[in-house]
């Protein structure tokens, strides 16, 4: 699988406090690495509470038993769940952004850049079951406030794609319509999200192939896409 | 298809069937505005202006009448594009006929498309299984699109899932951007980009600049 080229999944101490804080995953910090700053662990519960319970399920009750405060130091925080949870989609978002940001940036070139990039992604989200299911499911789950943040966070990665344009040859340029690069992240998306619905978040990374495959093909054709698709 | 007024009187099982879909549309337009979760049976039932005791005796739960819009909303727009692809010969030109079916309800409806497209996930367990029947109903119409393709055995195992989860997104980007009457100009490029990958970038263009059958 192509998947195993890829870099292994950083390890715990690069992650930002709030992330480094949570349970699931591969980096299990002990207890004692708590990061005392209770915004930071209330943000830790949240995302617990909402593994256990989902969104909907989740009471503040769970999120302050997860995070060891009181309901009082909760609302010296937030003022509701939903508050809470935009601060915990945020900061989850930002690490995937800055993954994927960081593996992208290492390839000089953009048909590579785009494979280390999605591999990424499918790297962070299934070694973080709980983290991807908050930011690719739940999130759409959390109301219209989040869901906005949810829109604005997929299409970000549209720029990406787009930098697929330059040089290609004006043939290619004029037949990829305004709309592709949305919808080659939002057909990657999707899939990515319908798959940790249906509990298969551990295998994303098998999808890297096709992905990739997917999304190269507007700008190389298929065989050339076929090509860095399968190259380890 | 509507009786016309005066002429006969409307059968209990109009009235039924009319509440039961105003019932819908009332919950499709609070969920645009507050999202599913903030909805509320009170809100539904003041938007559509009946009687509380009139929403039970046709829903069971917010869910329930969740879930029935949802479905109604798939079932229509599947019908839609069976029919319209109906009237044409060959995959590719049935393709542009059914997505140009598909996205003239999205303009005719677009609070119950989101609904079906997004709220859908949002919305508990069962909605979110209802959700990916619907998908897995439209792969096959994008697989047939394998036989035509000289490399079709090679083509990503997931390739028809992502087209179609491509479409839902620039569909959804487009409503909530406020331009679902517009939606139908999206036609020529989303035939070329599910297209494509099966025909070449080429061919797709060819098919895409055909006008599809008009509406019956």
């Amino acid at each position: 699988m192509a998947a195993s080229a890829d870099p292994p999944v950083e390890p715990a101490r690069d992650y930002p406090p709030e992330l480094a804080r949570l349970p699931p995953g591969r980096h299990g910090l002990p207890r004692e690495f708590v990061a005392h700053n209770q915004r930071e662990r209330l943000i830790a519960g949240i995302a617990e509470a909402i593994a256990e319970n989902g969104y909907s399920g989740t009471t503040i009750a769970h999120i302050t038993r997860h995070a060891a405060v009181s309901r009082r130091t909760f609302y010296e925080h937030f003022a509701s769940k939903d508050e809470c949870f935009v601060a915990a989609y945020d900061t989850v978002m930002e690490e995937l952004r800055e993954r994927v940001a960081g593996a992208f940036e290492d390839e000089d070139e953009w048909p590579r850049a785009v494979r280390a990039g999605i591999g990424a992604m499918l790297a962070f989200l299934a070694a973080e079951p709980h983290l991807a299911r908050l930011c690719m499911v739940e999130a759409l789950v959390a109301g219209p406030v989040v869901v906005e943040r949810y829109d604005a966070a997929i299409q970000s990665f549209v720029p990406y794609f787009r930098g697929g344009r330059e040089g290609r040859p004006p043939e290619v340029l004029e037949r990829l319509s305004p709309t592709t690069e949305e919808a080659l992240v939002g057909g990657m998306v999707s899939l990515i999200s319908r798959r940790i619905i249906a509990g298969k978040t551990a295998e994303l990374e098998t999808l890297l192939p096709d992905l990739v495959e997917f999304t190269l093909t507007p700008y190389l054709g298929s065989a050339e896409a076929a090509k860095v698709a399968q190259a380890s | 298809m509507r009786p016309s007024p005066g002429r006969h009187p409307l059968s209990r099982e109009f009235i039924a069937r009319h509440q039961r879909a105003r019932i819908i549309s009332a919950l499709a337009e609070e969920t645009v505005e507050k999202g599913y979760r903030a909805v509320t049976v009170a809100d539904i039932v003041r938007r559509a202006g009946i009687a509380r005791n009139t929403f039970y005796e046709n829903f069971s739960s917010k869910e329930d009448c969740f879930l029935a819009a949802a479905e109604f909303g798939v079932n229509e727009t599947l019908r839609q594009i069976v029919e319209a692809s109906g009237k044409v010969d060959g995959w590719p030109a049935r393709v542009n006929a059914g997505l140009a079916a598909f996205l003239r309800y999205v303009a005719s409806d677009p609070a119950l498309a989101r609904l079906c497209v997004v709220e859908a996930l949002s919305a508990g367990p069962a909605s979110v299984e209802r959700y990916e029947e619907s998908v897995q109903s439209f792969l096959p119409l994008f697989r047939m699109g394998r036989k035509l393709c000289p490399h079709g055995e090679d083509l990503p195992g997931t390739l028809e899932e992502t087209i179609i989860g491509g479409i839902f997104w620039i569909v959804y980007q487009r409503i909530i951007m406020g331009q679902a009457e517009q939606i139908e100009e999206l036609r020529p490029e989303l035939v070329e980009f599910s297209l494509a990958p099966y025909l070449g970038a080429e061919a797709a263009k060819r098919v895409a600049a055909e006008a599809p059958p008009l509406a019956s």
